[in-house]
């Protein structure tokens, strides 16, 4: 059996009185892609927040059970926040660069973790490596003090996950990473999750069935707050042993 | 049944349109009506001795109508103003707009709105019976009557503008880069001073603007306090008189139509390039934000 990033232990989520996310037990492989589907509404993209605990910035969260990380529960009360969402980062449904330059958006990170040292050569060298891994340097190589938020959205999802793997993240959370491009941009960002693979452990929420099953390697399906099946993408797609995700897969649900 | 309702259109079109143009007419009528009264000085003072010159004594023989003292004070008290109205300003906009719990929130913003609500002379009285017998033994200083005082009254004056557009715009940075900020693990202040703030740094250099805008045109309360000495400055610790505290207290006892009465009108022309010049900065910054 492959080795967990991610493991969730009974966890409940409740917004107030209203429980988002029911008993769930749910494990991410690393170095694999791990999707998440649902119709909307379903606890998806909570679930997703849950590991770097964005949720923590909605009011009246309430969460109990355990998500462990690197053997440590990360709701334990001595969880350092800063840390864990080093480790783990996101990238967003609409992309999400800081309305400053290219070149600030990445070297964001490291200057927020104190990582770089004085010299712009250093600084100019690591944007240049980065965005070479994010396929984009042969297009802003000569823009970098341009304000990034002019860039085109597939450009700017792209810049968002450079700006993130820059502080060497562990997982790379993604909330449906490519709802807002067009399926030309939304396949160059699959063929990058295919690269990134190698390296980093993905969790991917996707309202898209197809993309799920193009990209990942697991797949979990939720409906109303509940994980109704977890496997195999490949099994989950074209055997699914539970009659409420057959429903889903082929579209008589959602 | 339809002519009835394009009539009605029409006229509602009318109206709007009149109103409108009644708010650039009235300006318009205002400015030329300084300049046509303002103008008259220069028949028999220069421009050159009437800006530069440090002289202002209106009612001797002959009279001397040099507005440096004036244009300086008014730089000196609004320079003061500035310096601690900005960092206080926008430091209270981002406590309120990033920081504070939801109730204390509301309890800040009602009071800033208060603050607005006290009318000018009010704060010239407290001015004068708080800030400047304390300003005469904390400094020990001969009298509390100084450009000193003067700022920090407009101070309080120009508090409520800055930080209510401030707080503005920076309630208007979309909720994303906050989340981008955080979910790189960055703290609340790393977000609010790398992210937040360069979001909505135009808004901001409105707001102090237009905070400065108040300041530049305030007259009762600053006449109150400042001391009114129409000499040089030598800083801010001593009196200074402002352009709209001359026009103020030297209105009312001068003769229509001499000359000392159109040099106040020319004041009035000063003023009104200054507040003018400083509401388009602010207007030229707000539209850039919105490229």
């Amino acid at each position: 059996m492959a080795e967990f990033a991610l493991t969730t232990k009974n966890l409940n989520l409740y917004y107030g009185r209203f429980q988002a996310l029911k008993d769930v037990q749910f494990s991410v492989a690393e170095k694999k892609i791990t999707s998440i589907i649902g119709p909307s509404g379903c606890g998806k993209s909570t679930l997703l927040r849950v590991f770097n605990r964005m949720n923590d910035l909605v009011e009246g969260v309430k969460i109990t059970g355990e998500v462990n990380f690197e053997n440590r529960n990360i709701y334990a009360p001595d969880t350092d926040l800063l840390k864990l969402r080093k480790k783990i980062g996101m990238v967003f449904q609409r992309p999400n660069p800081f309305p400053i330059s290219i070149f600030e958006n990445i070297v964001f990170g490291l200057k927020i973790h104190h990582l770089y040292r004085e010299s712009k050569e250093f600084l100019y060298k690591f944007a240049e490596e980065s965005l070479k891994s994010v396929l984009l340097w042969e297009d802003l190589k000569d823009k970098l003090n341009h304000l990034a938020t002019n860039l085109s959205l597939e450009q700017q999802q792209k810049l968002c996950i450079a700006r993130l793997l820059v502080v060497k993240p562990e997982v790379l959370l993604m909330d449906e990473p490519c709802s807002a491009l067009d399926p030309i941009s939304t396949a160059k960002i699959e063929e990058l999750m295919q690269e990134l693979k190698k390296n980093y452990t993905i969790v991917i929420v996707t309202h898209n069935m197809q993309q799920a099953g193009r990209v990942s390697d697991e797949t979990g399906y939720m409906l109303l707050g509940e994980l109704i099946e977890f496997g195999a993408t490949q099994t989950l797609f074209t055997a699914p042993r539970d009659k409420r995700t057959e429903d889903y897969i082929t579209g008589r649900l959602g | 049944m339809l002519k009835i309702g394009r009539f009605k259109e029409t006229l509602v079109e009318g109206i709007i349109k009149t109103s409108g143009i009644a708010s650039i007419f009235v300006v318009t009528l205002i400015f030329f009506f300084l300049l046509k009264e303002g103008v008259f000085l220069f028949k028999t003072v220069h421009l050159h001795d009437f800006l530069l010159g440090r002289s202002w004594y209106p009612i001797s023989d002959p009279p001397e109508f040099g507005i440096l003292p004036l244009i300086y004070g008014t730089l000196l008290v609004t320079a003061g103003a500035a310096v601690l109205a900005v960092p206080l300003g926008i430091g209270a906009a981002i406590y309120i707009a990033e920081v504070a719990p939801p109730k204390l929130k509301e309890i800040l913003k009602s009071g800033i709105e208060l603050l607005a609500a006290i009318p000018s002379v009010v704060l010239g009285f407290i001015g004068i019976v708080t800030i400047v017998p304390w300003a005469r033994q904390f400094f020990h200083i001969p009298t509390g009557l100084t450009a000193f005082s003067g700022s920090v009254i407009l101070a309080f004056m120009a508090m409520p503008t800055i930080v209510s557009i401030a707080e503005d715009s920076l309630h208007s940075v979309p909720k994303s880069y906050k989340e981008g900020a955080y979910a790189l693990g960055a703290t609340r202040w790393q977000t609010i001073y790398r992210v937040v703030i360069p979001a909505c740094s135009s808004g901001m250099l409105a707001a102090v603007m237009l905070g400065i805008g108040r300041v530049v045109g305030e007259t009762m309360a600053v006449m109150m306090v400042t001391g009114n000495s129409a000499s040089l400055a030598r800083g801010i610790f001593s009196p200074a008189r402002t352009l709209t505290a001359t026009i103020a207290a030297e209105m009312g006892e001068t003769v229509q139509g001499s000359d000392h009465y159109f040099a106040l009108f020319s004041i009035g022309i000063v003023l009104f390039l200054i507040t003018f010049a400083i509401n388009m900065t602010a207007d030229f910054m707000i539209h850039r934000k919105r490229k």
